[in-house]
């Protein structure tokens, strides 16, 4: 056996065609010396790795026929469609008229019983349909407040957004609004107001609104950060608002790379916490200059967020005929404020974008 | 129930020894199934071929190596690894970046996680294997990849690559073999 190449013996192994008398007097040898053993294991890998390649890629052809003899059958063959689609669809039928059932039997249920009871049924619903927090949210707040403006559906998507003049020119993101029929924000006071697109640039993913109603203000002061017109520096702090639930959540953390997803340069990376629903917030260095706009997160790792460079922002609005309105600050009145007061003055002019879509 | 698993179990069992009809029929099914979810999904055809192939590699791989007992029907299993596969996809597309709002739909199909990891690592590990076969040079690349990859015998090989007989060829493939070795291990340590 000794004789033997080492691949003559690992092929033998591998098939299973070895000696009983061969195996032992290899077993003996692997046990005396360990660097036969290791070499024996490699070799043994390396055959097993190429079988299974050779394997795998005649598989892959026989797929490939397959698939060529499954769809050159005529279409006279197949079977009729209307029975295996009501077959397809029926678990989602299912859930969609469980779902209806569901959340017409809780409207209906809080509309009659309008009292003290309700908060604890109420949260209790709330953690079982967690998808319905919104929608639920917002029938009561019907009740209670009878607010004035308020969008007959549920929101189908959620994301923050934030004022560029206080007379309600404002920035998100694109995907937030991408497809929607309306698109109301929800400010400090939790009003609605509704919303029309002004100018947007999909690659950047960047958006800007105008509240439609003219007596709107985000508040009593003109907006008080500015927009950076360049890039901020490797390694500076930032902080971000947003609204991931219905109330404001403050984020911190710096700037990891200048450059965005696979080297995007009209992209920061950022080290900072964001959820679902923070797309489109604004992302502040630590003197109160909007640096830029969260678009989306690195889906592998926590914490890895990408924002938008605020210059996508200003690119855009040189674009659109109503760059005269929109006037912006050359510098930021927050300069020299602590962080709470900077975000107390912020929040202000931070609100959510509800989208609704047929 | 019984009789249609246990038909199921035949049925894979031909499917992975390599029986053309065996696979033609599952493919069949299978290629109609995803091909129509797909549509709704915002997929293609050729889309739906890519998905449907390589979850039907998943179940190959997975069963050849013996530790496969169907606890469901084959379709079923396809269908979920299709889907979860398509998901995966739709991701990459997005170059990577999840938009935010809409990351409950990519969390519907996280079944099978293990299934197609394996299979995702499988497939680098054979794609770390051809590369380093394209590093070998001649003739031993071609030399190899007919004996493994072609399934040719060796006294079919030793006429094609103009050896006397077959035992030459062979020694000439081990040779290889260790050459192909020490690359393999050189690429993988990166």
């Amino acid at each position: 056996m000794y004789n033997k190449n080492i691949w003559e013996l690992a092929e033998a192994w591998v098939d299973g065609s070895m000696h009983a008398a061969d195996k032992q007097l290899l077993d003996e040898r692997k046990q005396a010396d360990p660097a036969f053993a290791a070499e024996f294991r490699d070799a043994v890998n390396m055959l097993r790795s190429l079988q299974g390649s050779g394997d795998h890629k005649r598989f892959k052809n026989a797929l490939a026929e397959a698939h060529q003899s499954a769809t050159a059958q005529q279409p006279g063959t197949i079977v009729p469609k209307t029975i295996s689609l009501v077959r397809n669809h029926w678990r989602t039928a299912a859930i969609a008229a469980s779902i209806a059932i569901i959340t017409s039997l809780a409207t209906f249920w809080i509309a009659q019983h309008n009292n003290n009871k309700i908060a604890s049924q109420y949260s209790l619903l709330r953690r079982d349909l967690e998808t319905y927090k919104r929608s639920q949210n917002k029938i009561i707040r019907d009740i209670k407040e009878q607010a004035t403006v308020t969008p007959q559906l549920e929101a189908r998507y959620t994301g923050t957004g934030f004022a560029l003049t206080n007379d309600g020119y404002l920035v998100t993101s694109y995907h937030v609004i991408s497809g929607a029929d309306s698109v109301y924000i929800q400010n400090r006071d939790g009003n609605y107001y509704k919303t029309h697109i002004v100018a947007f640039n999909e690659a950047t993913d960047v958006v800007v609104l105008k509240v439609e109603d003219k007596k709107f203000r985000f508040s009593k002061q003109d907006v008080p950060y500015s927009i950076a017109k360049s890039k901020k520096k490797l390694g500076a702090r930032v902080f971000t608002l947003g609204f991931p639930q219905d109330e404001i959540v403050y984020n911190e953390g710096y700037i990891s790379a200048k450059n965005g997803y696979n080297g995007d340069s009209s992209q920061y990376r950022l080290d900072i916490p964001a959820g679902p629903g923070q797309s489109g917030s604004p992302v502040a260095d630590a003197s109160g200059n909007i640096i830029g706009i969260i678009t989306g997160k690195e889906s592998e790792s926590e914490g890895t967020t990408y924002a938008v460079a605020s210059e996508a922002i200003i690119d855009l609005l040189n674009s659109v005929p109503e760059k005269n309105k929109i006037r912006l600050n050359a510098y930021s009145k927050l300069g020299k404020l602590g962080r709470e007061q900077q975000i107390e003055k912020m929040e202000y002019y931070t609100c959510a974008i509800k989208v609704y879509k047929k | 129930m019984h009789n249609d698993l246990y038909t199921e179990q035949e049925l894979l069992r031909q499917l992975v020894q390599g029986n053309h009809a065996a696979m033609e029929e599952v493919y069949s099914r299978q290629y109609r199934m995803v091909s129509r979810w797909m549509a709704k999904m915002g997929g293609n055809d050729d889309d739906a071929a890519d998905i449907c192939q390589e979850s039907m590699i998943v179940l190959y791989e997975k069963s050849r190596n013996g530790d496969f007992e169907l606890t469901s029907k084959l379709s079923t299993y396809l269908f979920a690894i299709a889907r979860n596969l398509w998901y995966k996809k739709l991701q990459g597309r997005q170059a990577g970046v999840v938009k935010i709002d809409e990351g409950d739909e990519l969390n519907i199909a996280a079944n099978y996680e293990d299934d197609i990891k394996a299979h995702q690592e499988r497939e680098i590990h054979y794609k770390q294997l051809d590369q380093a076969l394209d590093k070998l040079g001649e003739p031993c690349a071609s030399l190899l990849k007919s004996f493994y990859f072609n399934d040719n015998s060796m006294q079919q090989i030793a006429a094609d690559f103009g050896y006397t007989n077959a035992d030459n060829a062979k020694t000439q493939k081990y040779k290889c073999l260790a050459r192909l070795k020490k690359l393999f291990y050189s690429t993988q340590v990166k």
